[in-house]
């Protein structure tokens, strides 16, 4: 203990330690000087003894030094040392700080969405026991795992693994509230249960039990953050306020946190309302839209609560087997339902920044290595000056260190003004609950990566530094005439450096490929110059209301000058997935097994000429006609011997029985209908919309800007019902571009990736053929000396770079061959190994590649032969 | 250059405490009245003297100040604290042991060397 304070004083007083021993060792020299002088010896000689009997001096003030001093201090003078040589030489500091950079901020900015979506708890408390019950059909596509509401009753009633088991559907309801004009809001209606799932407490006021959630109960509203402080301006007193939704005075109750995003872009969440009384009557997929989420009891396994849901499913086959039959359920965790769909982006972009770090680690690590090089002479005096071997490495792994931190800061520093601009234009998988940040396990990973990478590239100058001999590098002047043996690591280098970028080029390739595919696929329909708008009325509004109205809006909008065609229909790309199976009359009909099933889109107006979809044969539907349009793939798949028009497919009519209706035309493909562009096309089935459809899209075409003409549109609306809002206008070139928003942003960075990825190669590659072509100066004077052409001498250096490119392209072949199968569901309309695509990424590599060592082996051959020999 | 034989290791403590028993003295002077008490037969390096020093120093058994010389020159001169003198104490019987033990190994005559 005494001994720690006598140490920590001697700490403090370091300068006046190293004073006192200078004096008294100055005083020991001069005692010595003068006894020798007594004793009869020459003053010159008597001083030479005298110092000469001290050995090294340096060496001695640094043992007396160590003695007393802490490990600590010696590496804050490491530290020290560092960060005067980084100064001396700031090209060198700044080339690897900011490659270091590039490496580190890119993996940062990776991992920041990576620990937000994959690793980060999510906001919810055991959230790990909650998962999403998802009833699957057990062939044929699927309904996006929505359960039947009678089957979510059944499952609340039977199970016994979940403490509570809840049920969400989505809505869009009007907002009025006092003289405001009306507003669409985003609704999810969730059973009473929902709330014990997710156990979330509200930031104010409260959410809603069993008692408000039956059929008859006053209504209630829970808002989200972002609607409170959007529609209510964050008002302390909203909570208790009565407001008008979907016509009926609906009070709300409660606001919940910002980070309460079940599902993200909620406004406001309402009971659900569903009485099983009234809802288990019918069991068909009509009622087949509900989320389902649930959590696990304490106790009970996922693969036992998955178990005794499989259970449950073939109990409710046998017990209805007309409309259960060929349904199971299965079980996600909330995890892999929010976030599921990005992860094999996600792991394919942290690999791709992993790979570039590598790559910038590889080229940091050989610019120190020609460093250290450069700087044996001063490695070989410390160690004569007695530095110890480990003393020395220590000083090189310090100053590698401190190079990375500096790195590291800087790329933290890009990763956070990164996150910060692109976080809130994320696409919306990648959103997580809470937001992706730069937060606290954000900093610690780039730190760590910062030390690894620090560690990594110190490796090849100190092992350089060290397996020199002292002797040999005091002496020589570095020109040896023999490849040396840093020949061979270059090799190494080349080759892995080539063989890295390769495998982030064919990755980048194959995206841009795809995305090229995705957009330039005829989508079947013409995004251009239209503008689509949703409308929605209360869903229990009189079907009589309800067509006068659409009616009524469809006549003015058409009036509207500059206006060419107006219809309402399902857009492209948004989710709406009606798969409906029909009995038609040129197929024999079974109970219970339809003979077609199609993808049906409800249109009315001039949808298809509004859209752009072309009518390949037969006519349009005529205003009160009930009669349908297939498209080509329908004919395809169920006529394609016949023709098709004439033929009729079966309705249920409104009294039950059947109502044969007449195909009286054909369109083209499109694209998108009811899911993503890369979805395959399906059989469509354009039908007419009927009263009850009171929620519908318009689409509007106009050879004038499209969104010009909202505002007189939002005026007709309002003339006809100032009761509706409108919701979501956007143009269809915009719904497109948003919906292939992710596949853009993942090729974005995967090109940037390799592109950055291909400059740090080429420069590294010219590094070190430049270099090896300065230290080989004299055997190049040799060889001109002996016969050789200039010729032969660029060809030399030439055919060894290549050589090892070759090597590194061979191998990268292989690893991208590997590592491009977790690509395969990113793609479209392109395979993972497709030969084609590697040989343009070869090219690719190989062109720049060429050219960066092209020019130091030209100048190998401009090299003097006399002046390269007489410098020896 | 012949090398002289290197002291018993650990022993230059001892021998840099026991000179101090006397008085305080300076490194240099330190130094000369080891080999001189030794008919020169042990000469301590400079080079690990002041590293000794300084280590017995951190230990607390030795205190330093600045003084005068006879000659009129600044010296630094170390005294022997209590620690020390009870350190020394310790350290002359551990090595008596030895020397001891050592003695009665080279003069063993009954044994001859052992068969492995």
């Amino acid at each position: 203990m005494t001994r720690l304070v006598r140490k920590l004083a001697l700490l403090l007083r370091r300068d006046r330690f190293r004073s006192d021993l200078d004096e008294e060792m100055a005083f020991h020299r001069a005692e010595a000087e003068q006894s020798l002088i007594a004793s009869g010896v020459a003053p010159r000689a008597a001083r030479r003894v005298a110092k000469g009997q001290f050995g090294n001096q340096a060496k001695l003030r640094e043992q007396s030094h160590e003695a007393v001093a802490f490990r600590l201090e010696t590496v804050w003078q490491d530290c020290r040392y560092a960060i005067r040589q980084m100064l001396r030489a700031p090209g060198f500091t700044l080339s690897v700080g900011l490659t270091l950079a590039l490496g580190i901020g890119a993996n940062t900015a990776i991992f920041s969405v990576v620990h937000a979506t994959l690793l980060r708890d999510l906001p919810y408390p055991d959230a790990g026991k909650v998962v999403r019950i998802e009833d699957l059909p057990l062939k044929g596509t699927s309904a996006e795992g929505l359960t039947g509401v009678p089957r979510v009753f059944d499952l609340q009633t039977r199970s016994k693994s979940f403490s509570s088991i809840g049920l969400m559907y989505l809505d869009t309801q009007t907002l009025t509230d006092g003289n405001r004009l009306p507003e669409q809001l985003e609704v999810a209606a969730v059973s009473a249960p929902f709330w014990r799932v997710l156990e979330t407490k509200p930031l104010k006021g409260r959410v809603f039990d069993e008692r408000e959630d039956h059929a008859n109960s006053a209504p209630v509203a829970v808002l989200s953050f972002s609607a409170w402080q959007r529609l209510f301006g964050g008002d302390p007193g909203v909570v208790g306020r009565v407001v008008t939704i979907n016509r009926q005075p609906t009070t709300l109750i409660g606001v919940m946190p910002p980070s309460f995003e079940m599902p993200a872009q909620t406004d406001l969440w309402r009971p659900a309302q569903l009485d099983p009384a009234q809802w288990s009557v019918y069991r068909g997929d009509g009622t087949r839209w509900a989320n389902v989420f649930a959590k696990i009891k304490p106790g009970v396994t996922e693969t036992a609560a998955a178990a005794e849901l499989r259970s449950l499913a073939s109990q409710l086959a046998v017990e209805h087997p007309q409309t259960d039959s060929d349904w199971q359920f299965r079980l996600i965790p909330l995890r892999e339902f929010l976030h599921g769909t990005v992860k094999p982006a996600l792991l394919v972009l942290f690999a791709a920044s992993a790979v570039l770090l590598l790559i910038a680690c590889l080229n940091v690590g050989n610019l120190m290595l020609a460093r250290a090089v450069g700087r044996q002479h001063e490695v070989a005096l410390r160690q004569a000056l007695g530095a110890s071997r480990a003393r020395v490495m220590r000083q090189l792994l310090t100053e590698a260190t401190m190079l990375s931190v500096l790195g590291g800061t800087l790329g933290c520093v890009a990763a956070f003004a990164l996150v910060g601009f692109a976080g809130p234009i994320l696409p919306s998988a990648l959103r997580a609950p809470g937001g992706v940040a730069i937060d606290w396990p954000v900093a610690g990973f780039a730190l760590a990566v910062s030390l690894i990478t620090g560690a990594l590239v110190a490796v090849a100058p100190a092992w350089g530094a060290c397996r020199a001999g002292l002797n040999e590098s005091l002496k020589s002047s570095g020109g040896r005439l023999t490849g040396s043996s840093g020949d061979s690591t270059r090799s190494y280098f080349i080759a892995l450096q080539v063989g890295l970028s390769l495998v982030l080029l064919v990755s980048a390739c194959l995206l841009a490929e795809s995305l090229w595919n995705l957009t330039r696929t005829p989508l079947g329909f013409r995004p251009d110059h239209v503008l689509t708008f949703d409308l929605k009325l209360p869903w229990n509004s009189e079907p009589g209301s309800v067509s006068r109205f659409y009616d009524e809006v469809q006549r003015r909008i058409e009036a509207l000058p500059g206006v060419t065609a107006v219809g309402t229909g399902v857009l492209p790309t948004s989710a709406i997935n009606l798969r409906v199976s029909y009995d038609v009359d040129w197929r024999p009909r079974t109970e219970h097994k339809d003979a077609v099933s199609a993808q049906s889109v409800v249109v009315s107006g001039d949808y298809l000429r509004a859209m752009g979809v072309p009518l390949l044969a037969g006519r349009p539907v005529k205003p009160n006609e009930l009669t349908v349009i297939v498209n080509q793939e329908f004919v395809r798949q169920y006529l394609p011997d016949r023709n098709p028009l004439g033929r009729h497919i079966l309705f249920s009519g409104p009294q039950g029985g059947a109502e044969a209706r007449e195909i009286v035309g054909i369109t083209g493909n499109t694209r998108g209908i009811g899911g993503s562009l890369a979805r395959p096309v399906q059989p469509e089935l354009y039908v007419e919309a009927l009263g009850y459809q009171v929620g519908r899209s318009f689409v509007v075409r106009s050879p004038l800007p499209p969104e010009s003409l909202f505002p007189a549109i939002r005026d007709q609306v309002r003339q006809v019902d100032p009761q509706q809002a409108i919701g979501e206008p956007r143009t269809l070139d915009a719904m497109v571009q948003k919906s292939v928003a992710q596949p853009r942003l993942n090729m974005a960075l995967l090109v940037s990736f390799a592109a950055i990825a291909l400059a740090l190669a080429c420069v590294g590659i010219y590094g070190v053929v430049a270099y090896s072509v300065a230290q080989r100066r004299q055997e190049i004077g040799v060889r001109m000396a002996l016969g050789a052409s200039r010729g032969q001498i660029s060809a030399l250096f030439l055919e060894r770079t290549l050589a090892s490119a070759m090597i590194g392209l061979a191998a990268g072949c292989v690893a991208a061959s590997l590592l491009t199968q977790l690509l395969r569901s990113q793609l479209y309309g392109v395979q993972p190994n497709d030969p084609m695509t590697f040989l343009i990424a070869t090219l690719l590599l190989l062109a720049p590649v060429f050219a960066a060592s092209l020019r130091p082996a030209l100048k190998a051959a401009s090299v003097d032969p006399m002046e390269a020999l007489r410098t020896e | 250059m012949a090398k002289k034989p290197d002291l018993l290791p650990g022993t230059l403590d001892m021998l840099i405490l026991k000179t101090l028993t006397r008085a305080p003295l300076h490194g240099y002077g330190i130094a000369l009245s080891i080999k001189r008490i030794s008919d020169e037969v042990l000469t301590v390096e400079e080079g690990s003297l002041y590293p000794a020093l300084q280590r017995l120093l951190v230990q607390g058994w030795v205190k330093a100040e600045w003084k005068m010389t006879e000659t009129n020159r600044r010296a630094r001169f170390y005294t022997l604290t209590d620690a020390g003198r009870k350190q020394l104490g310790l350290e002359v019987s551990e090595f008596e042991r030895m020397i001891a033990a050592i003695g009665r190994v080279l003069q063993d005559q009954q044994h001859g060397p052992q068969e492995a």
